[in-house]
């Protein structure tokens, strides 16, 4: 069977819920149509915006790079990335060099910005102390502190993560089996801050499953890191990504229907939200906190306090 | 039938029966088929692909666990 949109032999994909089979120029052009298509869609991008990409050199953010690099052939958005270097022995120096040279490549502004630089301390060592949290938590709130800084010192107006289908998925199912109602709000294709000091950040890769990324970045044979974390193992997001997974075997739909009922329920989640807080700034690194300390200072101090026993 | 196997950046030459599938392959190696892209001699192929002799078959991992 060829291809079913321009009748080619070299088959490269098959949709099994939809029959479709697709050629590399046409799964190429498809999933870039669609992603601009999102990115209107949801209003993610607008004219003028400079958006920066948080790059880690994975297949997500380079896929990412790549199609938001083509708003920026056409002058619509101003493009630049950051990389963030956690601290990770063996893992995290491929990453940089590949995002190094694609920014290279593209001509674009590029920070690479570490944990030990920002923070007096890498991940590494963080998980070296005695009884540590784990490592996904420290990562997620120092990486997202660090972005956000540099994307308002680098004078962003969107950061653009590479998140996909299969990210989302299991946000959305993590988040309600721990009943974190709160963090369920927050899931979406834009982030809407309490702050002006929260750069927005956008996810225009949110509706391309994970397996097509991958099939993405190979066909346009793009350099990517391909390479597990090796601390992804220990989360609970691994555990809800394997269930997800074996279910979409035999119920090849199940990732874009959790998505589309989220949708559906996220109003009324929105509804409910009857708290009032205001943000402030954190007394210790003037970063927007609803407390008097920011996450990322509380583990700070956490950890310099591990560090003296 | 012979065919050469790039697998994790090794390379080997494998013996065969006749009108071995990508998927037969992968369940042989134990790679689950959606965590991979197979190129045969540079080609991204479909799982029911046969392999024929003297192909070069690449697999690469695209997913991996977290």
């Amino acid at each position: 069977m060829n291809c079913t949109k321009c009748g080619k032999k070299e088959v490269m994909m098959e949709r099994k819920h939809s029959g479709q089979r697709l050629c590399p120029e046409c799964f190429i052009s498809g999933i870039q149509k669609k992603v601009l298509k999102d990115i209107r869609k949801y209003g993610l991008i607008e004219k003028g915006d400079n958006v920066m990409v948080a790059l880690s050199g994975g297949k997500d953010s380079v896929m990412l790079l790549d199609i938001l690099s083509s708003l920026q052939n056409r002058g619509i958005i101003d493009l630049m990335a950051v990389t963030i270097d956690e601290g990770i022995q063996g893992y995290r120096q491929d990453g940089i060099k590949i995002a190094e040279n694609h920014a290279r490549r593209l001509g674009i502004e590029h920070r690479v910005v570490s944990f030990k630089e920002y923070f007096n301390i890498s991940l590494d060592e963080i998980m070296a102390l005695p009884f540590p949290r784990g490592a996904c938590t420290y990562c997620g709130v120092f990486r997202r502190w660090l972005i956000n800084r540099t994307a308002r010192e680098m004078g962003a107006t969107k950061i653009a993560t590479g998140h996909n289908l299969d990210d989302e998925t299991q946000s959305i199912m993590m988040n309600y089996l721990e009943g974190n109602i709160e963090n369920l709000r927050r899931i979406g294709p834009r982030s809407h801050p309490k702050s002006d000091k929260f750069i927005v950040k956008i996810k225009p890769l949110g509706e391309i499953p994970e397996r097509e990324v991958g099939l993405y970045v190979v066909a346009k044979g793009l350099e990517v890191h391909f390479a597990g974390c090796p601390y992804s193992q220990e989360s609970f997001r691994a555990e809800i990504g394997e269930i997800i997974k074996n279910l979409s075997k035999n119920h090849p739909t199940i990732m874009y229907s959790t998505l589309r009922g989220f949708h559906k329920i996220k109003t009324a989640l929105k509804k409910e939200d009857s708290r009032n807080f205001t943000m402030d700034n954190c007394i210790k690194c003037g970063e927007p906190s609803a407390q008097e300390l920011c996450r990322a200072c509380v583990f700070c101090e956490e950890l310099e306090k591990k560090k003296t026993h | 039938m012979k065919f050469t196997l790039i697998n994790n950046k090794k390379t080997e030459q494998l013996s065969f029966k006749n009108n071995l599938t990508i998927k037969e392959l992968l369940d042989q190696i134990e790679k689950p088929l959606e965590t991979v892209v197979i190129k045969k001699n540079g080609q991204i192929v479909l799982e029911d692909e046969i392999i024929q002799e003297g192909d070069t078959i690449e697999v690469i991992q695209i997913i991996y666990g977290g």
